[in-house]
């Protein structure tokens, strides 16, 4: 009985189809290494000129604000592409194989853990060529935390606005335009969230932050799976 | 629009754009020219708006209330709008800031809170001792006058203005959701995954041009609220813009409704334009309803409304107010909705101008 109810919550969660989605996608972005390795390149010259500009922060805000930046426009580039990737022939044949639903939270589920790879390695950078006269008060733990949450919440968000503006004949700059006003909530939370933690303020101080990017994130995962089967039927 | 809607409706945004401007200010005071009282002997001067000092200077009593009400012994009308008082104080004070009342047959019993300081060497702890009541008298205007609020002063007329901008707009926004979320349902009715038939289609686009019609409307409102609010932020605040969550979500929502526009701009296909636009404007509403009612609860704000109370109960509670404000409100609903079937109607006509459309 419990496996036959297993059995349903795993069809009604599309846990096959977005395993198998996921996987697609591992593939599919080995086989396209070179973009990866761009934006990988990318995260590290732009922490490269950072130091190079200025050799020590002192000051929290800054330090915070050099880190959300580097991630805002890491999670854009790397995700522009998630939907140009795979061809109009690919998506006609995905179709045809699983439901919308399941296509748009592989993607989301795929683009968190590439954003949280990325985004762990750009803070790594950070603080290896500017952790100097930050780390010594900062709870960096809890700045971790910020970090994973915050990532997965801009991956989910992102995807489904590149999805919008694939489809819009993905013009440029049209996903910044629409993406950056539907962001803006998770980044004041989230930014709110790491200024604290880089003070090394207690988890107390933080737990409301981290309830409102947990809201956001988990809406914008429902609004997602909700609208985008109207998105993706042609 | 039926006609006697709009008659209403004229007559209505009329009777707001004189009454708001018109009814005059119950008298009040704006300030005193030191900041300070210690214990012994004060003289310090207090400024009126609107007030008739010498003219009732028979029965001018001035006090100033801490923790007890100290009574002025010599209070002196320099002019209508000028007192000169002296108030002798005990040694021991034991408020830190005090509010002055001033008292006269015509205009009543005004006051300015928390207007002075306590020489921070006078406080100590205790009540102190002669506690006496003001006696509170009603001003000749009572039934006729916007209150006199200080900081606010005579810009509390913007409230006909600025706070039913943002009704407006979101009527108009629920409006443009509720369009879209209708124009998906209509696609939604064909069976699963076949395209509407080409007439079906073309007139559920009638749900989009309602959604659009709609939020360009509303943006308009949503300039002229953030305008109306800008100004009023200068005059009470000091600054054109703050760094506070209602003002920049009301920004957001402005550019959250922009790219919609910008959306609807990039894509050719009616259909697919109609399809696209729906969806954002669905997750678009979901986010100003978090960014302008749910944030700014939780977070400490100098706008009025914030941390759990509705945006307007404090000003409500006085009734010339409250007979402006209403019709206000209802004025400019009535006119954003005017506007938005007008908008729908001319988008109508410009399709219809090129191809045969029910």
């Amino acid at each position: 009985m419990t496996g036959l109810l297993f059995c349903f919550i795993c069809r009604v969660l599309l846990f096959r189809e977005i395993a198998a989605l996921v996987r697609k996608e591992f593939m599919l972005e080995f086989r396209q290494r070179h973009a990866l390795a761009g934006i990988v390149i990318y995260v590290i010259s732009t922490v490269f000129v950072c130091y190079l500009t200025l050799q020590r922060v002192d000051k929290v805000a800054t330090w915070g604000a050099l880190v959300w930046i580097t991630a805002i426009f890491t999670v854009f580039n790397a995700l522009m592409r998630t939907f140009q990737a795979e061809g109009q022939g690919v998506q006609l044949y995905l179709y045809t194989l699983v439901s919308a639903r399941a296509v748009i939270l592989g993607k989301m589920l795929y683009n968190a853990l590439l954003v949280l790879l990325l985004n762990t390695f750009s803070l790594a950078l950070f603080l290896l060529f500017l952790g100097q006269g930050i780390t010594e008060q900062a709870d960096m733990v809890q700045f971790f935390t910020g970090l994973v949450v915050g990532s997965i919440g801009l991956a989910a968000m992102v995807t489904f606005i590149a999805g919008l503006a694939y489809k819009a004949g993905n013009s440029p700059g049209l996903m910044a335009i629409l993406g950056f006003p539907v962001l803006i909530p998770l980044l004041l939370s989230v930014v709110r969230f790491s200024l604290h933690a880089l003070e090394g303020l207690p988890w107390s101080e933080n737990r409301f932050q981290l309830l409102v990017m947990g809201v956001l994130t988990v809406s914008a995962v429902l609004l997602a799976a909700l609208l985008f089967p109207y998105l993706w039927r042609e | 629009m039926h006609p006697v809607l709009k008659v209403i409706c004229a007559s209505l945004l009329l009777y707001v754009a004189v009454f708001s401007l018109w009814v005059p200010m119950v008298p009040g005071l704006t300030g005193t020219d030191k900041r300070e009282v210690k214990p012994g002997l004060n003289t310090f001067r207090v400024y009126g708006y609107r007030t008739h000092f010498s003219q009732s200077s028979a029965s001018l009593q001035a006090f100033l209330e801490g923790d007890s009400v100290y009574y002025c012994t010599e209070v002196q009308a320099l002019s209508d709008h000028e007192l000169a008082v002296e108030c002798v104080l005990p040694d021991t004070l034991s408020a830190p800031i005090m509010s002055v009342y001033v008292n006269n047959d015509t205009d009543g019993t005004i006051y300015l809170p928390l207007a002075l300081r306590t020489a921070a060497a006078a406080i100590s702890s205790g009540k102190d001792a002669g506690r006496c009541e003001v006696k509170v008298k009603n001003n000749v205007y009572t039934a006729f006058g916007f209150p006199f609020q200080p900081v606010i002063f005579e810009s509390i007329r913007n409230l006909m203005w600025h706070v039913p901008m943002w009704f407006t707009m979101f009527f108009l926004m629920f409006i443009s959701v509720v369009q879209s979320v209708a124009y998906m349902l209509k696609l939604q009715r064909k069976p699963s995954g076949e395209a509407l038939d080409r007439q079906s289609g073309v007139t559920a686009l009638v749900h989009d041009r309602r959604a659009a019609a709609a939020v360009s409307v509303g943006l308009v409102f949503c300039i002229l609220g953030l305008l109306t609010g800008s100004i009023w932020a200068r005059f009470t605040w000091t600054a054109w813009w703050t760094n506070d969550p209602q003002l920049n979500g009301a920004l957001v929502v402005f550019l959250l409704y922009a790219s919609y526009i910008v959306l609807r701009a990039t894509v050719e296909d009616d259909e697919k334009r109609a399809r696209l636009s729906a969806v954002y404007n669905i997750f678009a509403f979901v986010m100003m309803v978090v960014l302008l009612m749910v944030m700014p609860k939780f977070v400490a704000s100098l706008h009025p409304g914030k941390e759990g109370t509705p945006a307007f109960s404090s000003y409500d509670l006085d009734a010339s107010l409250r007979a402006v404000f209403y019709p206000a409100v209802a004025a400019w609903i009535l006119f954003g909705y005017w506007l938005y079937n007008l908008r729908h109607r001319i988008s109508r006509l410009q399709e219809t101008a090129y191809e045969h459309i029910p």
